[in-house]
């Protein structure tokens, strides 16, 4: 059992105090990266729930290791993470957001002396009321308006302040704190909220506070290392600096009175209202809005970044601005090293696309990249279906999935780290801007030497599109791709360049399992077989120019089929021609399967001949994989009528289906059997039961035989929409290390969810020691594994057996019991 | 270590516009042989009066070449291309002439029967053959006999003569029609062959008896010329649009028949491709001319056509000099295009020459500080082959419409490429700008003048099939947006005018391509079908 794609940015990491380890939270684990490899060291194990923030202690000697983390299951635990050792843990049962603690950076020394109490702020949310409703017996009409709330924790005893609310908001929000440990302050909609530590804690100090205001929605904030500044970014971009803030609040107590403190109003530019500040200065140079803001650890600099990817950095007290441009991804996160004896400060920047940077600081050179997996990208409106870009390298344990930059980046899964990346298409890409051309689909060959991308550009008013399928070769093992061959609109067809490009979209790309041979489909209605030329020229290093050119063209018409040679393709009534939505190749390479929207034509791939029609389904076709060495072949249909079939070649029929909504299919090279993740169907009923028995799952993962409709073995999932399924075969001697006890598998199935993370295992293993494994954790749990269910289900339903025995050469009608029965029928 | 685990990054890296990649030819646009051919550098000889019936090589250097046109002959130097002299003592049109093997003599042949001998340096006529009583089209000196010479004329008798003394030798009788042309046997004195007009080549040895034809083949169409190849055992003759190789040793085989001439073949002579040194020996090819003007020459060994060239008129008759320099090709309209190739090793043969004295080394002056050089030193160094060579980190080149894009001036981008020359960078920028949603704000925002450097583009370049998935759908838009403005400036206006004149030529191109396409389908149908 592998997991791993788990997000590197959900909460800023945090340097140890010898800036040779980076401390990372990656789901409910906290990962400690080496800044000089960028390869993880270690992990910190045992929080419940996604661990929110991660604070180490400053220490004067650089050996010492402790760090405490906050995590969403309520609790703050106090590590040693050299070893790695949990010391101490103070449960306060309620998720927490954000936690600070003043007194670690405030006077380090007087803690030595003194045994105080330490104290740490959070932000919590308040769920006390909202965990059992029901107990109260009185209906709640919406929920608490201000459940997001800040609490003072006295981390000594272990136990919240009593009492102490700090301010309470709708949503729980990040509190960010001076680097002096004196101030701290959060963003509350239009204003900013800043409290000053007091000197002496206790549990019942009563706190002062200022609020800054502002007319627009903030996003950040940072404090000045030394002086009483404050910066806020807000949603538009704009930089706000206040200076002097909180001079006649907290002046008293600071002993930093000023000769002329009581400046009067019209000496405060920039400043609104009442608030207490001396002057408010605007920046704006970020379009769209500031996520990063940090000063430099002298006060001099100010670091600011946004959604556009672009780091600037301020002069602070000219405004003169340095950039850093062109990081690809909206920056998150940005944190100093702390360690001073390096001549050049290093410091780390995170950014969107799950990447962490390491900088140089005064060059502004990225020093090294500690890049998770790649998040899904988003995708314009209307063209999501086209988009179906992952695949995986099933010897390699690779998956090559594409990115919001127009990269393919290809992720080791046994390893959890990323391998390298490809540059698909050479744009230039603005974060902030409406995506206009995407990477719709991605395939590797079996040996994964050779991968085939297809693009589309997105036409401005019906102008300008353009489909464009390239294939990429690898040199030698470390999966650099090199681009070999270009191919503009490759399914354009004279008669159809004017009407929407959508429908000349590429459906799927096929690569044959053993020649240089590939075929793409296209919804406009045809199916090109590509050769790849170096395949006869290989004796001669000196033709390595070579390249992939059109071998055949197939199109499939009602009733009757035309194939022509490349040099004389010829369209007989294009509108007639049913749109082909997926491909595949047989196991041996002999057959292709192409569908034709609800058929399945089968091709002779040498010969270029039909071979064979089989169908039909009810809905289009829109995956088509065989099975192994065996002779079925899965296809998968969506929409309204969603359908998994198993047609059996040698009886050219159907041998059974089921009424599923199945998201992704996976089948082994040379094993009988195929993994399907179908979504659970979403009618009122089956959500009742999903409450209590799949708790909140959306999907399951039916691993089938393909002989027989009974499914082996079932697994529940979560955010199963989006998901991806994959058998990966792995060597057994590099999966030792993995696999503590038993004997390793030879293949695992690998499931990624929408959110590109992921879990690996044995499909055929024992369910026990699943079982042990998948408890740990609940993010991704598959715990209800085992015959839970289904099994039980299926083998009670005669129907299905039955289908099976029907030995027919009609096309056949995929079962008609949707879930909605087969649920019914178990509850009763 | 660390390095190869470290992914490679894309960070901080920008791409400029780039243009779509253009097919790139999968075969070689020259093969090493079109290379040779065309190294002939083609001169054109005008003014000669009437076709160019024939022309003919001497066997030694400086090999003239004398081109047979109306009523003269006229003697060509082959090195300048430049004429020799004039024979004209005929009284009809010359058909046909030919060199004696040690050069020195000439016989000619016109269409009043006669045929005559000439001394080439004088330029007198030494004997005259009359015995043909119609036009000879055919004469020729055996290449290893010096005393006779053979003719064939309209009567249909194949004449063999003996030169000194003005009579005839042997009258062969057998073809039924003019013959027209013939060869003799390279490799023996007493053979040769003769071709014409009923279709037949026959094979002819004076030492038979009978007088009768030895072989005899059946070309097919009427033959315009018939060769021995180098060996003598294969023949090539010429007739209708063929070619036809025949194994003549084999009894009259046809080995292959080379139709790639659209029109009559009128006549064939053999070329040398290669150098006598070199990796390329020297291989022997066929070249042909035929009425549609096309030059075609044919490897015989290989039986492809491995070059073709076009000359603008009908040809009438080709010759190759035996030392491989000179190509000459008669054309019907009086002109010969004459081609040279270059000679390589003549130039350094004569510096090796001459240069046999000491050549004197430039002595290598000492640096010191007081030149500007020293301070210069080292800086044009090259690295030897076992420096570590430091690259440098190459600097990306942006063009001018590349810094308005990145500062997102997208219409002085666009305006910027369309003033230049490259039609592929304004595509490329359009493309560009259409990713950004941007293209139609661009067009909006164009003053009249810049509306017009666009139109001109899109007239242009809209009907390129590679463009045109783009720019027709773009030019439509700016018809539409800008409708107002073109109707109130006449330089637009007749902008439009051009545009639809060239839309209207590539509608009726369209057109003519869909009847082509209509006729092909159904053969391409039924050719799928078997």
């Amino acid at each position: 059992m592998i997991r791993g794609g788990r997000s590197h940015v959900s909460s800023p990491p945090a340097f140890s105090n010898d800036a040779k380890r980076l401390l990372v939270c990656t789901g409910n684990t906290v990962s400690i990266f080496s800044t000089s490899t960028g390869l993880q060291i270690k992990s910190l194990e045992g929080h419940a729930a996604e661990v929110t923030t991660v604070t180490v202690e400053p220490a004067a000697s650089k050996v010492l290791c402790y760090c405490w983390t906050a995590s969403l299951d309520g609790s703050i635990k106090y590590w040693d993470f050299s070893v790695p050792e949990l010391l101490k843990t103070v449960d306060i049962k309620l998720p927490i957001f954000s936690m600070v603690i003043p007194s670690l950076l405030g006077q380090p020394t007087e803690r030595n002396e003194k045994q105080h109490n330490i104290f740490a702020y959070v932000s919590v949310e308040d769920t006390r009321e909202t965990t059992n409703p029901r107990k109260k017996k009185q209906p709640k009409p919406k929920p608490k308006p201000l459940s997001g709330r800040i609490c003072k924790c006295n981390l000594t005893e272990s136990r919240l302040a009593g009492g102490v609310t700090l301010a309470e908001m709708k949503v729980p929000q990040v509190i960010t704190i001076s680097p002096s440990g004196k101030y701290f302050g959060i963003r509350k909609h239009h204003k900013l909220l800043i409290w000053k530590v007091p000197d002496v804690e206790s549990e019942r100090m009563v706190m002062r506070k200022i609020t800054l205001h502002h007319t627009k929605k903030m996003t950040v904030l940072a404090f000045h290392p030394t002086q009483r500044i404050v910066a806020a970014g807000d949603v538009t971009g704009r930089i706000l600096i206040w200076r002097r803030f909180g001079d006649k609040t907290f002046a008293v107590s600071d002993g930093l009175v000023d000769g002329n403190l009581m400046s009067s109003e019209e000496e405060r530019p920039g400043v609104r209202d009442n608030d207490d500040a001396d002057s408010c200065t605007t920046w704006h140079w970020h379009p769209s809005q500031v996520n990063v803001l940090n000063f430099s650890s002298d006060g001099a600099y100010l670091y600011s970044g946004g959604q556009e990817g672009v780091l600037v950095v301020w002069q602070l007290d000219t405004g003169k601005k340095k950039f850093l441009p062109r990081i690809g991804s909206p920056l998150l996160y940005f944190t100093f090293s702390p360690d001073p004896s390096l001549s050049s400060v290093s410091l780390q920047m995170s950014s969107a696309d799950n990447q962490i940077h390491l900088l140089k600081m005064p060059s502004m050179e990225i020093l090294k990249s500690i890049s998770g997996i790649k998040l899904p990208c988003s995708v314009p409106e209307g063209y999501e279906a086209l988009c179906r870009g992952i695949a995986f390298d099933q010897s390699a344990g690779l998956v090559a999935l594409h990115t919001g930059n127009y990269c393919i980046q290809f992720y080791s899964l046994l390893d959890d780290r990323g391998i390298s990346e490809v540059q698909v298409c050479e744009r230039n890409h603005q974060p902030g801007d409406d995506v206009t051309v995407v990477v719709t689909l991605v395939a590797l060959s079996q040996d994964g030497s050779m991968m085939s991308t297809a693009e589309l550009k997105i036409a401005e008013e019906g102008i300008g599109g353009l489909v464009c399928l390239k294939f990429w070769a690898s040199g030698s093992q470390n999966k650099e791709f090199s681009l070999s061959t270009v191919i503009y609109e490759p399914h354009r067809n004279s008669q159809l360049w004017l009407l929407w490009y959508r429908d000349a979209g590429i459906s799927a790309i096929a690569f044959h399992p053993t020649r240089r041979v590939a075929v793409s489909s296209s919804y406009a209605g045809d199916f090109k077989v590509w050769i790849c030329h170096d395949e006869f020229q290989q004796k001669d290093p000196m033709l390595q120019n070579s390249g992939w050119s059109c071998h055949a063209v197939g199109s499939y018409k009602y009733g009757s089929s035309f194939i022509f040679s490349c040099g004389a393709v010829n369209y007989i009534s294009p509108c007639r021609k049913k749109a082909m939505t997926a491909a595949a190749f047989s196991a041996d390479g002999s057959v292709l399967a192409v569908a034709a929207e609800t058929l399945i034509t089968l091709w002779d791939p040498d010969e270029n001949v039909l071979v064979a029609v089989i169908g039909e389904t009810l809905a289009p076709i829109m995956s088509l994989s065989f099975v192994g060495k065996s002779e079925y072949l899965v296809a998968t249909s969506r929409g309204s009528k969603p359908q998994l079939s198993v047609w059996s070649m040698s009886k050219l029929s159907a041998s059974w289906s089921y009424m599923l909504q199945i998201e992704a299919v996976a089948t082994a090279v040379d094993a009988s059997s195929f993994a399907v993740l179908a979504l659970l169907p979403e009618s009122p009923k089956c959500k009742e039961l999903n409450g209590t028995v799949f708790q909140g799952r959306d999907g399951v993962i039916l691993l089938f035989n393909a002989t027989d409709p009974v499914p082996v073995a079932s697994w529940s999932v979560r955010k199963a929409k989006g998901g991806f399924l994959a058998f990966l075969q792995v060597n057994p001697s590099s999966i030792q290390e993995y696999i503590s006890d038993g004997k390793p598998p030879q293949t695992l199935l690998a499931y990624m969810n929408a959110d590109h993370e992921y879990v690996l295992f044995d499909p055929y293993g024992e369910e026990t020691h699943e079982l042990s494994v998948i408890h740990r954790e609940d993010l991704l749990a598959s715990e209800e594994s085992g015959h839970y269910g289904y099994a039980s289900i299926y083998g009670e339903l005669p129907e299905f057996q039955l289908k099976k025995n029907q030995a027919t050469w009609t096309p056949s009608a995929p079962s008609e019991k949707p879930w909605e029965t087969i649920f019914n029928w178990f509850i009763t | 270590m660390a390095e190869e685990l470290q992914p490679k990054t894309t960070l901080g890296k920008s791409f400029p516009v780039k243009p779509k990649l253009k097919p790139k030819a999968r075969t070689l646009s020259q093969t090493p042989e079109s290379k040779y051919w065309s190294s002939f550098k083609t001169q054109q000889i005008p003014n000669l009066i009437s076709s160019i019936n024939s022309i003919s090589f001497s066997q030694i250097p400086p090999h003239l070449f004398a081109a047979a046109h109306s009523a003269s002959l006229t003697l060509f130097s082959s090195q300048t291309l430049s004429q020799h002299s004039v024979i004209s003592s005929f009284k009809d049109v010359v058909s046909c002439s030919s060199f004696r093997s040690d050069g020195a003599l000439l016989a000619a042949s016109d269409l009043s029967g006669l045929i005559q001998v000439f001394d080439v340096k004088t330029r007198t006529p030494l004997r005259r053959l009359r015995s043909h009583s119609r036009p000879v089209h055919f004469v020729q000196y055996p290449l290893l006999d010096k005393l006779h010479v053979v003719s064939g004329g309209d009567d249909g008798i194949v004449k063999y003569w003996d030169v000194s003394s003005e009579n005839v030798v042997l009258d062969l009788f057998g073809h039924k029609d003019y013959v027209r042309c013939g060869d003799c046997s390279p490799v023996n004195a007493e053979m040769f062959v003769t071709g014409s007009y009923d279709h037949t080549v026959k094979l002819w040895d004076v030492r038979v008896e009978n007088s009768k034809s030895v072989m005899e083949v059946n070309h097919g169409k009427p033959i315009e010329d018939v060769m021995f190849l180098p060996s003598g055992g294969l023949a090539a003759t010429a007739g209708g649009n063929s070619v036809k190789i025949w194994d003549l040793i084999g009894g009259g085989k046809l080995l292959y028949s080379m139709e790639s001439h659209n029109k009559t073949v009128t006549s064939v002579c053999l070329g040398r491709f290669g150098n006598e040194s070199g990796e390329e020996a020297m291989q022997y090819r066929i070249l042909s001319v035929a009425l549609d003007g096309y030059m075609k020459v044919f490897d015989y060994v290989n039986m492809k056509v491995t070059h073709s060239m076009r000359f603008p008129a009908p040809l009438m008759s080709v010759a190759f000099s035996p030392d491989g320099m000179t190509r000459v090709i008669g054309t019907s309209n009086g002109s010969i295009f004459a081609g040279r190739k270059k000679r390589e090793n003549v130039e350094s043969g004569l510096v090796n020459f001459w240069s046999l004295g000491r050549v004197e080394e430039p002595q290598k002056r000492l640096l010191r500080p007081t030149y500007f050089r020293y301070f210069q030193r080292g800086q044009s160094e090259k690295p030897s082959e076992s420096d570590f060579l430091v690259v440098r980190p190459k600097k990306l080149k942006l063009g001018e419409h590349d810094k308005l894009l990145k500062k997102f001036r997208h219409k002085e981008a666009l305006v910027c490429v369309l003033s230049g020359k490259n039609p592929e960078n304004v595509v490329a920028v359009m493309e560009e700008l259409v990713a950004r949603r941007k293209l139609l704000k661009c067009v909006s925002n164009l003053d009249n003048e810049e509306l017009g450097l666009l139109l001109s583009f899109l007239q242009k370049h809209s009907t390129i099939p590679r463009y045109s998935g783009l720019l027709m759908g773009l030019m439509k838009k700016v018809l539409e947006m800008r409708a107002e403005d073109i109707k109130a400036s006449d330089i637009l206006k007749s902008h439009i005018r051009n545009l639809k004149r060239s839309v209207e030529e590539e509608i009726r191109i369209q057109q003519s391509l869909q009847e082509i396409q209509g006729i092909i389908s159904p053969l391409l149908r039924i050719a799928g079908r078997k």
